[in-house]
């Protein structure tokens, strides 16, 4: 097993860099050495590591070289993200086949999926550091990959506040080496509060969340669509994998994921439900999801899954309409054929049984404490109604010909196909969310939020100024959000 | 008092960051503030000692922590990286905003 790990985590370095560099060849060799086959084959390979983590009785514990070394460990948790990233990537690449993308994007793409693997096993906080850079730099290059000006603009001030945050992140490692001579996570224990609230704020803003994550519905709604999906569906959990490991590996810190988690949740739907941009509403959901993830670290990794390949199909989707801005699309009917992988994977995100959604639902208010259960079940119905947005939408089968295959790009269907199905299949996870009272509560739930949606959200337009969304209020932010946090830690964490 | 130059050196990266308008400046903010953070690895290294850690016949006692020395090179090399990155989309975006004011290019490319 140990072999195994080390060879897949470098694998797609390997097979980035090869790709990128190999000539183009002509013949037998020139289906074999296509730089989409290479590509796919990477996630296919790490879906086939995250099934063997599954069979794992016991968590894989590594130590290369001494305490001061690399710390892996790799357990179902990990499973599950590494799933998700594997079916989020497959399903881009797939998307992107006949796009006429470049050997370029594709390199891109393998060594962010390399990378974000990197943290799904890393336990110790300079392996993290390292693999969020390469993530920031892919995720760079990447939005930038149309090469317009706004893109650029957009993946620069991305870089700009990642960049930012990891510095003081680092701050934070090396107090963290100071007190304890390590860098494992484990070390956050009887660290100074100042460490703790500086690891904090960094990972806290690379994985987007609470007020520290304003910088991400604009970068997600502003890159491509395939690109949006990655971002939305795997990237944003490489920030907020670290804070679930370290909530579970030392418990003091718990009570502060959950209260950030809750209030992530809030916030994310609050900004979303008066959002009339298409790819706004659903980066803006993001924001509240990955709140979902953290607020309960013990079943976080079974939501990311279900989030990641709801959101991946969402994004995919919507970037076939015709028009970002729903106001427009109430009045041009959309094709069916889009409506439905729409309202499927907009159905599962809201929780409805028979989608995967609902198992991550159920398990995450179960664990819940008493307080977050209900914040979590307002946000809930928040969810519903944003997600309304969408089903509701009106729809008619098109008139062109051609049929579904010429409704949009030729790569979505294969997309679609792998994402919803993994949306239906990945219902196993968790069966035993299936009873009777579970499914009322739940579709009572989605019943309020459609009925929001209608009394509410159609009638009544607001507008939430973007003003925190300014490049330098995203900086000043970061450090208001230290403040606070250095404050919490101090007076009310037991570390 | 060299650990009171190293956070202040951060600080006024960061508050550089902020305030400067132009983003070339910003970058050298950034560059400010990442120099900082290195000057403090480079501190908790030789808070034991000063001496490199080189295996010899006369052992000597005061050595300074190979560990966030080796740490932090790997640090300096993205930072510089990323930098360099910056830089390239800055030369871009200069095409055509010359001013290059965070302000303006934030105003015109908001949707």
């Amino acid at each position: 097993m140990t072999a195994w790990t080390i060879g897949w985590i470098a694998l797609p370095f390997f097979v980035g860099f090869s790709l990128y560099l190999l000539p183009q060849v002509n013949g037998l060799l020139k289906s074999v050495l296509d730089p989409r086959v290479l590509a796919l084959s990477v996630p296919l390979i790490s879906a086939a590591y995250a099934v063997s983590l599954f069979w794992q009785p016991v968590p894989l514990n590594l130590q290369l070289l001494d305490h001061f070394g690399v710390t892996l460990l790799a357990d179902t948790l990990s499973a599950y993200f590494i799933l998700t990233n594997a079916l989020v990537t497959a399903a881009v690449i797939l998307y992107c086949w006949d796009t006429g993308k470049t050997a370029f994007f594709y390199t891109q793409a393998v060594i962010l999926h390399g990378s974000i693997n990197a943290i799904f096993i890393c336990a110790d906080f300079i392996s993290v550091y390292v693999a969020l850079e390469v993530i920031g730099i892919a995720a760079f290059l990447l939005v930038a990959y149309p090469r317009s000006n706004r893109t650029l603009w957009v993946a620069l001030r991305y870089l700009f506040v990642s960049n930012t945050a990891m510095l003081f992140y680092l701050m934070g490692a090396v107090l963290v080496y100071q007190t304890h001579e390590s860098f494992a996570f484990t070390g956050l224990r009887g660290a100074p509060p100042e460490a703790v609230a500086l690891i904090l704020v960094g990972l806290l803003t690379k994985g987007g969340i609470f007020m520290s994550g304003l910088w991400l519905p604009l970068t997600h709604s502003e890159a491509e669509s395939p690109v949006s999906a990655l971002l939305s569906g795997v990237v944003a959990k490489a920030g907020v994998f670290p804070l679930v490991r370290c909530a579970l590996l030392v418990e003091e810190l718990e009570p502060l994921m959950q209260l950030l988690g809750v209030a992530a949740a809030l916030l994310g739907v609050t900004y979303a439900l008066v959002e009339t941009d298409a790819k706004r509403v659903l980066a803006c959901s993001t924001l509240s999801q990955v709140g979902w993830v953290l607020a309960v670290p013990e079943v976080a990794g079974f939501y990311a899954l279900a989030h990641g390949v709801g959101k991946a199909s969402l994004f995919l989707t919507v970037g076939n309409l015709s028009s970002r801005n729903l106001t427009v699309l109430q009045q041009q009917p959309i094709s069916t054929h889009l409506w439905l992988p729409l309202t499927l994977a907009s159905l599962s995100i809201s929780g409805c049984p028979g989608l995967v959604g609902f198992g991550a639902k159920i398990s995450t208010l179960q664990q819940a404490l008493p307080w977050q259960n209900i914040a979590l079940n307002v946000a809930a119905t928040g969810t519903a109604a944003l997600y309304a947005k969408f089903i509701f939408l009106p729809h008619q089968r098109p008139q062109t010909q051609g049929g579904w295959i010429a409704a949009a790009q030729p790569g979505l269907w294969a997309a679609l196909a792998l994402l919803l199905g993994s949306l239906l299949i990945a219902n196993a996870g968790y069966p035993g969310a299936y009873t009777w009272l579970n499914s009322l509560k739940v579709l009572a739930i989605i019943g309020g939020g459609w009925l929001i949606h209608w009394l509410l959200i159609q009638r009544v337009t607001l507008t939430l100024p973007r003003g925190l969304e300014a490049f330098e209020h995203l900086i000043g932010g970061m450090s208001l959000m230290l403040i606070a946090l250095f404050w919490m830690v101090w007076s009310w964490l037991a570390i | 008092m060299l650990h009171a130059c190293v956070y202040a050196t951060i600080l006024l990266g960061f508050f550089g960051l902020i305030f400067k308008e132009n983003l070339v400046m910003k970058i050298i903010a950034m560059d400010v503030m990442s120099t900082g953070v290195i000057a403090l690895f480079v501190l908790v290294a030789a808070r034991e000692g000063v001496y490199t850690p080189i295996v010899s016949a006369s052992p000597r006692a005061a050595f300074a922590d190979p560990v966030p020395q080796a740490v932090i090179l790997t640090a300096i090399v993205i930072g510089f990286s990323i930098q360099a990155l910056m830089l390239v989309g800055v030369i871009k975006l200069a095409r055509d905003n010359p001013t290059l004011e965070t302000r303006e290019i934030e105003k015109e490319y908001r949707p």
